[in-house]
């Protein structure tokens, strides 16, 4: 076959054309699979963990109310040794259901970005965390120091620049601080007024620092001497439940727009 | 024929290597049947001679998790970086002591404190001091914040710190402290104030 150069620039302008359909209908056919995180269709409560992208919903005055709820370390990943048989993945873990159950328990819709006991690195956490542009964003932690509950904020690292087109991963968390103070400061007067001892400190903790919405870190430490005491269903009970208390009673903040 | 002188002097290089084999297996073997000197696990301090100089350490305390303010003498140093290294070291002391208010693990030490011109101090703790640090957010933040709160509050210019484990960056203290950035010494303040109050 003899080509002249006319005949070749048609072919390739051929070749180009079916490859630009190819990946038309590819990019329609991949937003078109995106589905909304929960539809009307499906039940509030949910897990993230085997999830792979969620879409960025546009900031509105008036939110749908979602809390995230984190439950920190897991797999490979054990944070603190609380005693031999209970790692602190496995305590995260069982207090961040006992959350999602209690604010369900109260109307208030909740995710959590692991429901197993797989790895997840803290900027995952916070890529499914800003994807799903929830309400809230609770971290869970456990120690065997202390007693009773803190709260934390973020401590955002020194020189982050904002000022471009991109935000800066490290001090992403910015532009929600002051709101994250806010409610970092009515659950910890909730709390307290239980009569539970209950603190307010930033710390200088990942993911909160990557996350663009309201986030706090919760760390839960025995009121006795007894760390086994983290493990009782009847403690859990009662933290999640004072937590989910303080949370509903600032549902209609929450609801409105940052 | 081989000459005779020749066969001898072989056989003797031959025993002379196998008996020099044998003695070397025998020496390795003793030396790992016997029981090695353990390395010394505690952080020994340097004995104080000469005039020192009294200085404020914030110091953690994990029982009431807390940071209290406590007066300690270090050696009079001659440079801004000696100084600070004394800083580190008497603070680590505290730490690694008997009935420490805060343990940190045996064998915790301070490598290095380097103090940069442009207001930055770079602290380098040991292996040890990270792989042996109690897991948990307050804990952590306690040795941190004890740390560049100390150093701040005797360096005067100091803007920011980091701090590294064994000459290397690393993500977390115990898996839950960021080292990964840098601190801000203004936030440190703050934080420090926090954990001075109940």
């Amino acid at each position: 076959m003899r080509w002249n150069k006319g005949a070749s620039h048609a072919y390739s302008a051929c070749l180009q054309s079916t490859a630009g359909l190819a990946l038309s209908s590819v990019l329609l056919s991949s937003l078109l699979s995106i589905r909304p995180l929960f539809g009307q269709d499906q039940s509030p409560t949910y897990s993230l963990s085997n999830q792979t992208s969620a879409p960025a919903q546009p900031a509105s005055t008036q939110r749908t109310l979602l809390i995230m709820i984190d439950a920190a370390h897991g797999g490979s990943e054990p944070g603190a040794v609380l005693n031999a048989a209970m790692p602190e993945k496995d305590v995260t873990l069982a207090i961040a259901r006992r959350l999602r159950q209690e604010l369900a328990a109260r109307g208030i819709p909740a995710l959590l970005v692991r429901d197993n006991d797989a790895t997840i690195s803290t900027d995952q956490r916070a890529q499914i965390v800003n994807s799903a542009r929830p309400a809230l964003y609770v971290a869970i932690h456990a120690s065997s120091q202390g007693a009773g509950m803190r709260l934390y904020t973020a401590m955002l690292p020194a020189a982050g620049d904002n000022s471009g087109p991109f935000v800066d991963w490290q001090t992403a968390q910015i532009s929600a601080l002051a709101r994250s103070q806010w409610i970092q400061e009515q659950v910890t007067a909730a709390i307290q007024k239980t009569g539970f001892p209950c603190r307010s400190l930033i710390a200088p903790l990942r993911p909160l620092n990557n996350v663009v919405v309201a986030s706090l870190a919760v760390e839960i430490a025995p009121t006795t001497s007894n760390v086994s005491q983290l493990a009782s269903s009847d403690y859990q009970q009662m933290i999640t439940a004072a937590i989910a208390n303080s949370i509903a009673a600032i549902r209609g903040k929450l609801e409105s727009g940052p | 024929m081989i000459p005779r002188q020749l066969v001898f002097a072989t056989a003797t290089l031959f025993s002379l290597a196998i008996g020099i084999s044998l003695y070397v297996w025998q020496l390795r073997r003793r030396e790992a049947l016997s029981p090695r000197p353990l390395e010394s696990a505690q952080h020994v301090a340097p004995p104080v001679s000469g005039p020192t100089e009294k200085v404020t350490v914030w110091v953690a305390h994990d029982d009431s998790g807390i940071l209290r303010a406590q007066a300690v003498s270090i050696p009079l140093a001659a440079g801004r970086q000696e100084r600070a290294q004394e800083l580190m070291r008497a603070l680590v002391d505290i730490y690694v002591s008997k009935n420490s208010p805060h343990p940190l693990a045996a064998g915790a030490e301070i490598h290095d404190v380097y103090l940069v011109e442009s207001g930055l101090a770079v602290i380098d703790v040991n292996l040890a001091f990270a792989d042996g640090h109690m897991s948990g957010i307050l804990a952590e933040e306690l040795t941190v914040v004890s740390m560049i709160h100390t150093l701040a509050v005797n360096t005067p210019s100091l803007m920011r710190a980091k701090i590294l484990v064994d000459g290397k960056e690393r993500e977390t203290l115990a898996g839950h402290a960021d080292l990964s950035g840098f601190y801000d010494v203004g936030q440190i303040a703050a934080l420090a104030k926090q954990l001075s109050s109940q």
